[in-house]
């Protein structure tokens, strides 16, 4: 109850803040459009010289770029702006009072930035979502729309725990300011099924920075290729892997001295 | 004038050598969109034999060469000379008996390719070996008659943007213009396919626009897959748009200046 008030004042002072340059939002949102257009545009390329990529129909493009938009909002509505903040405040100490706080830390680090206007982005993932689900027809059922869901939701915990363990290394390293660039890097990956990718390639997209396991698993999920197990090891590994992060953090608070100090 | 330009450039290597560790993350940033271009494209064509005459073979060596020449075309003015305008950093530089734009912005990006194709030299030496390309079909004549032209739409490239990057003289702020402009410049230039698979409208456009020689053209050109009249299509082109961009670029920096008011002053 606490956190949730605690969200939606971080969220108001954000709207406030980007109302404060609302010619700025208004242009973002078009140039976002342009790139959604520029986006459903290479598809039509690619699906205007074949009917399938590694399997994958025309419809399950569209979903799988919805995924996509939706960890895409993660990384560009909460890790960037957040990131930035973190590590100023490393670097000139402010850490300090988020510290002094009587909230968890790792909540006020990691929400306390939002860029609002992205939740447009949001709707746009979901309607991209449901449009390539009902173009993918009657081979879905409710059971894989369901795990499509959980493991979308898996996914984002996952990238999520990657990004704390990233920041939380600034603590050791005070000058990291790289720390959430490759996780960027790799997210256009993203955008087509990993199983299209060279081995190599796929490796890394899956076990080292696992942008695939937020976007082509629920994918998988949704055309029923995954069973009942490998849909509980992923579980299984988003909770390890956010207990493991809150752990880093914890240790890394314990290392954090101040700038000045 | 040649201790000017040397000063110049031992003052921006050396920015430029400070930010060494950000300039890989770029690189690493960039890299990764043709490599992934690479990876759909030949998995389509190894699956249906070949799409629209390409084979795999021709994508790997298509995106392959396509990291090389847009590293050679592209530029950073974008980043290196937008925020002068709106800060006013550009005062202390106009008072100078030198072109901001031409001289000192021009070394920064070279400076800044220098030492991106010391981290690409390596990077693409892997990925060489991990794709196994089939550069048959290269011939020294093509690599000669690409240089000039990749210069050419470098330095083309750089008064395009410089030109876009100097409405900031009007608006202040002028990313999201550029970035308007970076889509279309992708869209027309080949990056994300070869042209020839592009919608026939599209494609149509391209010859007019200088777009295609910054990528398409210069890679076609190496790989040998242009006929004669188009290597010299390609050639008028860019001469025709080189004129255009210093004129284009001239009249909208001489008349940016006069407006240019400083915040702060």
């Amino acid at each position: 109850m606490h956190t949730l008030k605690l969200l939606s004042s971080f969220l108001k002072v954000n709207i406030q803040m980007s109302l404060a340059y609302r010619a700025d939002t208004v242009v973002n949102i078009l140039l976002n459009l342009m790139w959604l257009g520029w986006e459903l545009l290479s598809l039509n390329i690619i699906f205007s010289n074949t009917t399938t990529i590694g399997g994958w129909g025309f419809g399950e493009l569209i979903a799988l770029l919805g995924v996509f938009r939706l960890a895409n909002t993660l990384m560009i509505a909460i890790i960037w702006p957040n990131t930035e903040k973190f590590n100023q405040s490393i670097r000139d100490g402010s850490m300090d009072y988020t510290i002094l706080q009587p909230v968890n830390s790792l909540f006020l680090v990691t929400f306390s930035r939002i860029t609002v206007w992205r939740i447009w982005d949001l709707i746009l993932a979901i309607i991209l979502i449901v449009i390539g689900i009902n173009m993918t027809g009657d081979i879905t059922t409710p059971f894989n729309i369901l795990t499509f869901i959980l493991l979308a939701i898996t996914g984002m915990v996952i990238i999520y725990s990657l990004w704390i363990v990233l920041i939380a290394m600034t603590f050791w390293f005070t000058k990291f300011d790289n720390n959430v660039t490759i996780l960027q890097a790799l997210m256009d990956s993203g955008r087509y099924p990993a199983t299209v990718y060279p081995a190599w390639l796929r490796v890394i997209v899956t076990f080292i920075i696992p942008i695939a396991v937020a976007t082509t698993v629920p994918l998988q999920a949704l055309r029923g290729e995954l069973k009942p197990p490998q849909i509980a090891l992923f579980m299984l590994v988003s909770i390890v892997s956010f207990f493991v992060a809150s752990k880093v953090w914890k240790l890394g608070l314990k290392q954090y001295s101040g700038a000045s100090s | 004038m040649f201790q000017i330009i040397k000063r110049l450039w031992q003052v921006n290597w050396a920015e430029q050598w400070q930010y060494r560790a950000n300039l890989l993350m770029y690189l690493l940033y960039w890299l990764v969109s043709p490599v992934i271009y690479l990876a759909v494209w030949t998995s389509i064509a190894n699956q249906k034999g070949s799409v629209n005459g390409f084979t795999a073979n021709d994508f790997t060596t298509y995106y392959m060469m396509l990291l090389i020449c847009d590293q050679v075309t592209s530029n950073i003015v974008i980043h290196s000379f937008g925020y002068k305008i709106q800060d006013g950093t550009l005062s202390g530089e106009l008072v100078r008996p030198i072109h901001p734009m031409l001289t000192n912005a021009l070394i920064n990006n070279i400076a800044f390719k220098t030492l991106t194709f010391m981290g690409l030299t390596p990077i693409w030496i892997i990925l060489y070996f991990l794709f196994k390309p089939d550069f048959s079909s290269v011939t020294v004549t093509g690599i000669l008659l690409a240089i000039p032209v990749m210069l050419v739409a470098f330095v083309l490239g750089f008064l395009l943007s410089a030109a876009v990057t100097s409405l900031a003289f009007w608006t202040t702020r002028v990313y999201s213009i550029h970035e308007f402009y970076y889509a279309v410049l992708l869209l027309f230039s080949g990056q994300f396919v070869p042209l020839t698979l592009m919608p026939k409208l599209i494609q149509d456009i391209a010859q007019y626009l200088p777009f295609q020689l910054f990528m398409y053209y210069p890679i076609q050109l190496i790989l040998g897959k242009l006929s004669t009249q188009q290597i010299i299509q390609g050639y008028a082109s860019a001469g025709i748009w080189f004129v255009i961009a210093i004129t284009l670029f001239n009249w909208v920096w001489r008349n940016g200046v006069k407006r240019y008011s400083a915040v702060g002053a």
